[in-house]
């Protein structure tokens, strides 16, 4: 997403900014599992459809995640807006996982 | 890969802090560039990449099964295990991959009986999915094998927002319900022999070998009788030609004549079950 784009879409009132992160998993290991379901959870009830979220599995494209700077699974990476962050676990604890990305509760 | 070598890879940070709190599946290796998966991600990917033998959640949905994945954990069924006490508060519910639980109502007197056998088509903690928080039975492994087993805060999670879970645990308490009040009746009414030869046959059909182990005491349970009365009825069946029983070994030898001289009930709860 373009920030020039954000920029004119937080002028009108009922727009909100895209959230874009990208969750680094392993298969359907169950820290993976559970951090994909408490991440839905929270998008659901903050974001609604104001986010986008890839998924990467790092069992299929190590390289990739360890291009990304990621050592280990679940992690998640806030791409945009800025700050950029990552939150590394399997997201259980809500309220570091809402500071991270920014959300205010 | 050994654990030693994971923790030198993830030496410090919050990669560290989320390994030590068993929140990580798998670690990156700079060097190499591979993925190592942590022993007990291994252990779930390699348990549920084959066939979901628990009948209750090879029923649900594909995406309703992985939802509850995160939360199951693998763990063994020990023949003598007590998994609950009557009265206690539960703490997990258990999905049987194989092997039996048996449910046994203790009376005062310490005598027991066998009110249900659970197997790979039930699950242990039914009292939670209808609302209650303790066990009023003794859960029993009868037969070995093994189970997922989930915690209850995270089942009664799950049954809130997972409502084929839901539906399908209603069903299996439905029939529970309605083979307890035919067995209740078929208790009352019907011969030791009888009673012996429809214990026998729905057990053959869930272990799905006409040969298996049994205890008299077991089998004593089963019934609500003592043993010496299992005994008597084993011997005439076994007269018949019907069964053989020696040292705690089942063998099967004539099914039909079996059913033919059980009661109606094997049939009645066979086709409940199905």
């Amino acid at each position: 997403m373009r920030p020039r784009k954000a920029k004119s879409r937080r002028a009108g009132p009922a727009v909100t900014t895209v959230m874009v992160m990208r969750l680094y998993i392993a298969d359907n290991a169950p820290n993976s599992l559970k951090a994909i379901a408490n991440l839905e959870a929270v998008c659901k009830e903050y974001l609604q459809d104001s986010f986008k979220l890839e998924i990467v599995d790092v069992l299929q494209f190590p390289l990739r995640a360890l291009a990304d700077g990621i050592l280990v699974t679940p992690s998640l990476a806030k791409l945009s807006p800025s700050p950029t962050a990552t939150i590394v676990g399997n997201l259980s604890d809500r309220v570091n996982l809402l500071q991270a990305l920014g959300i205010r509760q | 890969m050994a654990n030693g070598r994971i923790l030198r890879l993830v030496r410090s940070g919050p990669e560290r802090q989320a390994l030590e709190a068993g929140q990580v599946d798998a670690v990156l290796d700079r060097a190499t560039g591979a993925a190592f998966l942590l022993p007990a991600a291994h252990r779930a990917l390699s348990s549920t990449a084959g066939q979901i033998a628990n009948s209750v959640l090879a029923a649900l949905p594909r995406e309703d099964y992985q939802s509850l994945l995160g939360e199951l954990e693998p763990v063994a069924l020990a023949a003598g295990e007590v998994l609950y006490e009557p009265g206690e508060r539960i703490r997990y519910v258990y999905f049987p991959n194989d092997g039996q639980v048996s449910l046994l109502t203790v009376v005062a007197d310490r005598k027991a009986l066998e009110v249900a056998l659970v197997g790979r088509e039930g699950m242990i903690g039914i009292p939670l999915a209808l609302g209650a928080e303790a066990s009023p039975v003794r859960a029993l492994v009868q037969g070995s094998g093994s189970a997922l087993r989930m915690k209850a805060a995270s089942f009664r999670e799950a049954l809130k927002r997972c409502a084929p879970l839901r539906h399908e645990l209603h069903r299996y308490a439905y029939t529970k319900l309605v083979q307890a009040r035919q067995i209740a009746a078929c208790n009352r009414f019907h011969p030791t022999e009888a009673r012996l030869a429809r214990c026998l046959l729905l057990i053959r059909d869930r272990v799905g070998s006409d040969q298996f182990r049994l205890t008299h005491e077991i089998l004593a349970n089963a019934l609500g009788i003592r043993r010496v009365g299992v005994t008597n009825a084993a011997i005439t069946l076994q007269r018949s030609k019907l069964i053989s029983y020696r040292r705690g070994k089942i063998h099967v030898l004539d099914r039909k004549g079996l059913i033919a001289a059980s009661c109606g009930c094997y049939e009645i709860i066979r086709n409940l079950a199905s």
